[in-house]
């Protein structure tokens, strides 16, 4: 019912699919705008898919994909947050090259039941913002490291694990890294996170650079997609400087 | 807005309700002394007090033996008065199928009786018990007031195990859990076949190792001589219809992660996927798929992804 009461307030803005109205009328909207956004003009954009599961089963790993695909062609970088984490950026996405669809899917801890966000900016200078709400019984940020409790992590640490799916006229590029992702916010254990990666052509030309932020869930798992098939690298590193390269 | 509204109303309606946390346990007979206590197939909520659960108890000659104690403190309480309504025998052992809090929270109104479980059932419930009973207070509130976890005393292993006139025929199997007692009576036929078996209810798999060890298991069940099967969840059966629903359940379960894993779909997309027509009397599927997403696709993805790094040429 809520559902249908929701679809009637929108019904003038649909014909638009986007309004200046943050739709979830979230209090915290103003402060991680002007953090991560600057001053460029928002608008609450249903291209901008933001999918994400009612509620966190776990949340230490909690699935989001962000999909600006009604998008393409006009993508210069897409945001992600979660409103209520102690660490609300997820990750910062630029498709360089227009052979690198707007999507990314990638796992996240929350914190708390939250609002998530993604942003993406068009070349006019445009924020295109998606909006989820999540439930979740929380403590995925400060929960005990489950990498940290399996023998044998560190030999791991930078393991690739992916493969490419065709799907019609793209790929999917899925991967998992090895990686605890700790966040600083467990006690005793410092920051050490994967916090760059870059895809890259066979020249080594890079096509698309994503900043990632401990929101990221430990080992992330992320999903992109590419236009042809041609083979990629891909490049990561952590902030102690450890880089790792994997072919997909 | 409507969220407010709901609050407001929920306001209203708490001090009513906290006035009457009373779990309306009702016996019913099922076979020759044998009595079953049926939950709803609903989700754990502050209405039902976690009521959601199959218990049953058999009156034999040598007194009662209790499989499962329920969600709470009160709810065991409640359990016990109800069972001495029926028969004046003294309870003289509790079984339990696996270490899931609706079905063992109860178990301090039985802490004078021996209480029986599996060996992997009481690790399973001395490592995981306090959280499970955590997330029951949050789940169902002030019903859960009191309740503590209580280990299992004696250790049971597959066998026959007589109690009185009853041969009960002990299963040790571990598709739910992976330590998940099925007791078969055969001085009844009557198979209490704990969460291995659901029936018009959304199975859970927190625990699960596999849907493939869950789906050999019931193959065994099935192949006893039943007469009745009293599932874990959901009404009981005099014929197959809990097994097929549950093959059924479980196959398409299985290939939806094994076909999504091996189209390179995300795990949002899988929680999203269409439930089967068919599957429409089964409650809560959709809730149970999110949960399930995300307690196996995992394992299911990296039968997908091989090891692709490499160090820099
Ligand atoms: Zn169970």
């Amino acid at each position: 019912m809520r559902r249908t009461l929701l679809g009637l307030l929108f019904l003038p803005c649909l014909v638009l699919a986007a309004t200046s109205e943050d739709p979830l009328k979230s209090s915290m909207w103003d402060f991680h705008r002007q953090r991560l956004l600057g001053t460029e003009p928002v608008l609450f954009d249903e291209r901008v898919l933001l999918e994400v599961p009612p509620f966190a089963e776990d949340a230490r790993q909690v699935p989001i994909r962000v999909d600006a695909s009604a998008l393409a062609g006009q993508v210069v970088r897409m945001v992600a947050w979660a409103e209520l984490n102690p660490i609300p950026h997820i990750f910062t996405f630029h498709p360089h090259s227009p052979q690198v669809r707007p999507m990314l899917a990638i796992r996240i801890r929350v914190e708390q039941a939250t609002a998530l966000r993604a942003a993406v900016l068009t070349r006019d200078g445009v924020w295109h913002v998606g909006s989820a709400r999540i439930e979740a019984a929380g403590g995925g940020c400060t929960a005990p490291s489950v990498v940290r409790s399996e023998p044998g992590w560190e030999q791991r640490l930078g393991q690739v694990h992916g493969a490419r799916f065709p799907r019609g006229e793209v790929s999917r590029l899925r991967l998992r890294v090895d990686h605890p992702m700790d966040n600083g916010l467990t006690a005793g254990i410092p920051e050490f996170f994967l916090n760059q990666a870059e895809l890259r052509d066979a020249s080594g030309k890079a096509l698309a650079t994503l900043e990632l932020f401990p929101a990221v869930a430990e080992n992330p798992t992320i999903g992109l997609e590419v236009g042809g098939q041609e083979a990629t690298r891909l490049w990561l590193r952590d902030n102690n400087g450890n880089e790792f390269e994997a072919n997909l | 807005m409507l969220r407010c509204l709901i609050t407001l109303l929920v306001l209203c309606a708490a001090p009513l309700q906290a006035a009457e946390l009373v779990y309306r346990l009702e016996p019913r007979q099922i076979a020759a002394g044998t009595w079953l206590l049926e939950g709803s197939t609903d989700n754990f909520s502050e209405q039902n007090g976690g009521d959601i659960v199959n218990v049953a108890f058999i009156e034999t000659s040598a007194g009662v033996v209790l499989i499962d104690t329920g969600p709470s403190r009160r709810y065991g309480e409640a359990l016990r008065q109800a069972i001495g309504k029926v028969s004046d025998k003294p309870l003289v052992r509790v079984l339990l199928t696996h270490h899931h809090p609706d079905h063992v929270l109860g178990n301090q109104a039985f802490s004078d009786v021996p209480i029986a479980a599996l060996a992997g059932t009481r690790e399973l419930l001395a490592e995981q018990g306090d959280a499970m009973a955590e997330n029951m207070y949050r789940l169902v509130g002030d019903w859960m007031r009191g309740t503590e976890v209580v280990l299992p005393t004696e250790t049971l292993e597959e066998g026959v195990l007589e109690i009185g006139d009853h041969r009960l025929r002990l299963l040790a199997l571990g598709g739910h859990t992976g330590a998940d007692l099925a007791i078969f009576d055969e001085t009844t036929g009557v198979l209490f076949a704990g969460d291995l078996v659901f029936h018009e209810r959304a199975l859970t798999t927190p625990n699960s190792p596999g849907l493939d060890v869950w789906l050999n298991d019931l193959e065994r069940l099935q192949a006893l001589p039943w007469k009745l099967v009293v599932p874990g969840h959901g009404p009981v059966a005099g014929d197959a219809a809990p097994f097929a629903q549950m093959r059924d359940y479980l196959g398409w379960l299985d290939g939806l992660l094994r076909d999504s894993a091996a189209r390179g779909a995300e795990m949002t997309e899988v929680i999203a996927a269409p439930i089967p027509e068919r599957f429409a009397r089964v409650s809560l599927s959709r809730y149970e798929l999110t949960r399930t997403v995300t307690h196996l696709y995992p394992r299911y993805e990296r039968e997908q992804l091989p090891r692709v790094d490499s160090p820099a040429p």
